[in-house]
């Protein structure tokens, strides 16, 4: 409580010097002709969004003694009583996933949420296959042998992730959440004679209610209405490519069983296809494919569908192509192919037998970065800040890691009595990030270019450079250690 | 089967051992085929990928090429160095081209999935003597009976290890007549040369390409017509056309070989045995008049 009296004092010093100019009679005139408007209800921290980034942002603040003691609000347009509740049967899985990192798992776990994430349903997986779909060139992470089998990343629903952080809020509870709230407008507050909140953002919600942040954070996604507020462009380009996700059911565990679980990404000129292990024999789908090839995918019946995906795995491009140009008979088309194509069938993913009803889905690519994460009392994290491809994984992590560094630079504006909401006390957060984010979004931006190329000089190069960095053990133990979030942190 | 050699430790670590590893001697779900030059010793040659297929090593494959090269051009009448020089040269790269052209074409790939012989027992040649002379069959017999050849059994391709771009060099090679009757060029030796310009520049055969060393071996008025006439035809048209491996010639015999020559985009060129027959003639006559004696029984 001693905190939610602090933002009128504070704001009030300087309201009051610039009344000693002599207009102050003037504008207390003005304020009290607007006195019988709804006051805005004041919070430390609001946050619109509450998607995975918003609700850890919410539960690392909770978590931690040092910023417990700030009000904080969350404002979601969905209905979130639906991720609370939200149950699947052991043998059905939604088809948004991601791979999480070891360094956002152990985040999640140190804000307590990592065991309210149903675990039965996380696959950690301990091997990566990456190749290239036109010269076969390849890279295996698998980490050195002798080192105890090491995780890579755990798989994880989207929905698994929301609603176990979900639980850890309400557990952890004072978080004011305005469930299925639509934000109607943001605007900048105004100088009454009690509270001059001309410098802080008041969220307008639909049906009248208005929250004043001393932080607004925008973690309400690739079109962020805070990020429209705060008049933060965001730049960048659609990849013209579409992501096809789905559920899929293989004939086995895997090669390596449930032991020893394998992720595998074949780049296609087309976009990279990935298949990441999901408990049992099921597998969830990633295929960055062209618009018009994600419309065929969609509309193929399963056995067709099926026979796509196993192809993408296996076939040469120009029979992918020509399978692509077909309104049925892929099956048929691959069963002959198959026999006329070599490859190691445990160097690619089990056959894929069934593909689970309604989880076949798609969304538009596209590489955004806003010009800054931070404004005088707004802050971005996650999508709101910056999307990219899926070729790598990453999008989840980038934001979980800005949802780390923004709890971080709270926490010390609070020890040390800063006003957490200014540029200022949020500079660390945009500086830690930003350059961090630009250039990973850079590299995975560089190299779906590359790989978009199905001829040229660039073919034998890229497969030579893979097969290099794939013959160099230390180089390829740092990556991955890189990947991990262990040894010297770079990213 | 060889049992895999790989290291312990690894087969320790993973209930599946590394899939690469033991490459070589692993059988996979489906057939091998030493699409990469193959590297074996000469005393451990590996099983053929089909039936009549001999395996070659590197130093092998250019010892054929070469010396198939040199004596094909000493003596052009050797049908079966030609074909030996086209299966030696065809890989890297080459025939893999013609592989992908047939594969991206839903013709090409019917013809893959049908592998139809194009071999004088394959082919109905009364029925073909039936149809109209306007149509591609009327025209082949027509061509065949014109040149006195007949539809024989091409030889079976030996050389290419991938057992799927064999059958597109035998295609290519038991293509080759229709290819003659299309554009209608004799197989004498000026005739063959234009056709393979012709191949060269459509199939991108080094085979096709290397005959036209030949070109030296011809008689002067034949060269300067191959540099003027027939050689800017074949470039010409062999480019712009589309990729004549993808006819499926056994379903075209109907169809008027005109309408098929617009299809593909390919232009007849000046009838050569007419050309050279006029030559002939003029020739004879000129001589005559030298020796003036206009009664004398043509020459040849």
């Amino acid at each position: 409580m001693e905190l939610l009296l602090l933002p009128g004092r504070q704001v009030r010093r300087p309201a009051l010097k610039l009344c000693r100019t002599g207009s102050l009679r003037v504008s207390a005139r003005i304020r009290r002709a607007y006195s019988s408007k709804p006051q805005p209800d004041i919070y430390d921290v609001v946050c619109v969004g509450g998607g995975p980034a918003g609700l850890s942002l919410l539960t690392a603040l909770r978590a931690n003694s040092a910023t417990a003691g700030l009000r904080v609000a969350l404002v979601e347009a969905q209905d979130l009583n639906k991720t609370r509740s939200w149950t699947l049967p052991p043998d059905r899985f939604s088809n948004r996933c991601s791979s999480l990192t070891p360094s956002s798992a152990r985040f999640l776990d140190k804000i307590g949420a990592w065991s309210h994430v149903k675990q039965e349903r996380v696959q950690p997986y301990q091997e990566m296959q990456v190749w290239d779909g036109v010269t076969d060139a390849r890279i295996e992470f698998d980490w050195a042998q002798g080192a105890t089998g090491s995780t890579i990343a755990y798989m994880t629903e989207n929905l698994n992730l929301t609603s176990g952080l979900l639980s850890r809020l309400d557990e952890l509870g004072g978080t004011t959440i305005f469930n299925a709230a639509k934000v109607e407008n943001i605007t900048l507050g105004e100088d009454t004679e009690d509270l001059d909140l001309s410098q802080w953002p008041i969220v307008h919600l639909s049906g009248g209610k208005q929250l004043a942040a001393r932080l607004l954070v925008g973690a309400d996604g690739a079109n962020s209405p805070v990020r429209t507020f705060a008049e933060i462009k965001s730049r960048g380009w659609d990849y013209n490519r579409h992501g096809v996700v789905a559920t899929l059911q293989l004939e086995d565990h895997g090669w390596g069983g449930d032991a020893m679980k394998i992720a595998y990404q074949r780049f296609l000129p087309t976009g990279p296809i990935a298949m990441l292990p999901m408990p049992g024999k099921f597998s969830t789908l990633v295929w960055s494919t062209t618009p018009s090839n994600a419309v065929l995918l969609k509309s193929l019946p399963a056995k067709d569908f099926i026979a796509l995906v196993n192809a993408a795995f296996r076939l040469r491009t120009v029979d992918l192509d020509f399978m692509h140009t077909m309104t049925s008979g892929q099956d048929d088309e691959l069963a002959w192919r198959l026999q006329h194509t070599s490859f190691v069938a445990e160097a690619i993913p089990q056959t894929v037998v069934g593909v689970q009803e309604g989880t076949i889905a798609s969304f538009p690519l596209k590489m955004r970065h806003a010009d800054t994460y931070i404004g005088e009392r707004v802050a971005l994290i996650g999508d709101a800040a910056h999307t990219t491809h899926p070729l790598a994984g990453q999008g989840l992590n980038l934001g979980q890691a800005d949802v780390e560094s923004l709890a971080k630079t709270i926490e010390y504006s609070v020890l040390h009595g800063q006003d957490l909401g200014t540029r200022m006390s949020l500079e660390g957060y945009n500086s830690e990030r930003y350059t961090k984010n630009h250039v990973f979004l850079g590299v995975v931006d560089k190299l779906h270019k590359l790989y978009s190329f199905e001829n040229g000089p660039l073919v034998p190069l890229r497969s030579l450079g893979l097969n290099a960095v794939n013959a160099m053990r230390p180089l390829k133990n740092f990556l991955m250690d890189q990947a991990a979030g262990k040894g010297v942190k770079l990213f | 089967m060889k049992a895999p050699t790989t290291p312990l430790r690894t087969l320790l670590r993973k209930p599946i051992p590394h899939p690469y590893q033991f490459l070589p001697a692993v059988t996979i779900a489906t057939s091998i085929s030493h699409s990469h030059n193959a590297t074996f010793s000469v005393l451990n040659r590996p099983p053929p990928n089909y039936p009549g297929h001999v395996p070659l090593t590197r130093l092998e494959r250019a010892a054929l090429a070469l010396g198939s090269g040199i004596l094909s051009l000493r003596d052009p009448h050797r049908g079966d160095l030609i074909a030996a020089l086209g299966e030696a040269t065809a890989t890297p790269y080459f025939i893999h081209r013609l592989h992908r052209a047939m594969l991206s074409s839903l013709t090409g790939r019917r013809i893959l999935r049908d592998r139809p012989r194009i071999t004088s027992q394959s082919l109905n040649l009364p029925y073909l003597r039936s149809l109209p002379t306007n149509t591609v069959g009327g025209t082949y017999v027509a061509w065949l009976d014109r040149e006195g050849v007949s539809p024989d059994t091409r030889a079976d391709v030996r050389y290419i290890d991938d057992e799927e771009c064999a059958y597109v060099m035998q295609r290519y090679r038991e293509s080759h007549d229709f290819y003659h009757a299309l554009t209608g060029l004799p197989i004498v030796r000026e005739g063959e040369v234009a056709l393979k310009a012709f191949e060269f520049a459509n199939t991108l055969l080094p085979m096709t390409g290397l005959s036209l060393l030949a070109v030296g071996t011809m008689k002067p008025v034949e060269r300067a017509r191959f540099w003027y006439v027939y050689g800017p035809w074949a470039v010409k048209n062999g480019l712009k056309s589309q990729e004549v491996i993808n006819i499926y010639w056994e379903e075209e015999m109907e169809t008027d070989v005109q309408e098929l020559r617009d299809r593909l985009g390919i232009e007849q060129p000046p009838d050569l045995r007419d050309i050279r027959k006029r030559e002939r003639e003029e020739k004879r006559r000129a001589k005559e008049r030298a020796n003036g004696n206009p009664a004398a029984p043509a020459v040849a």
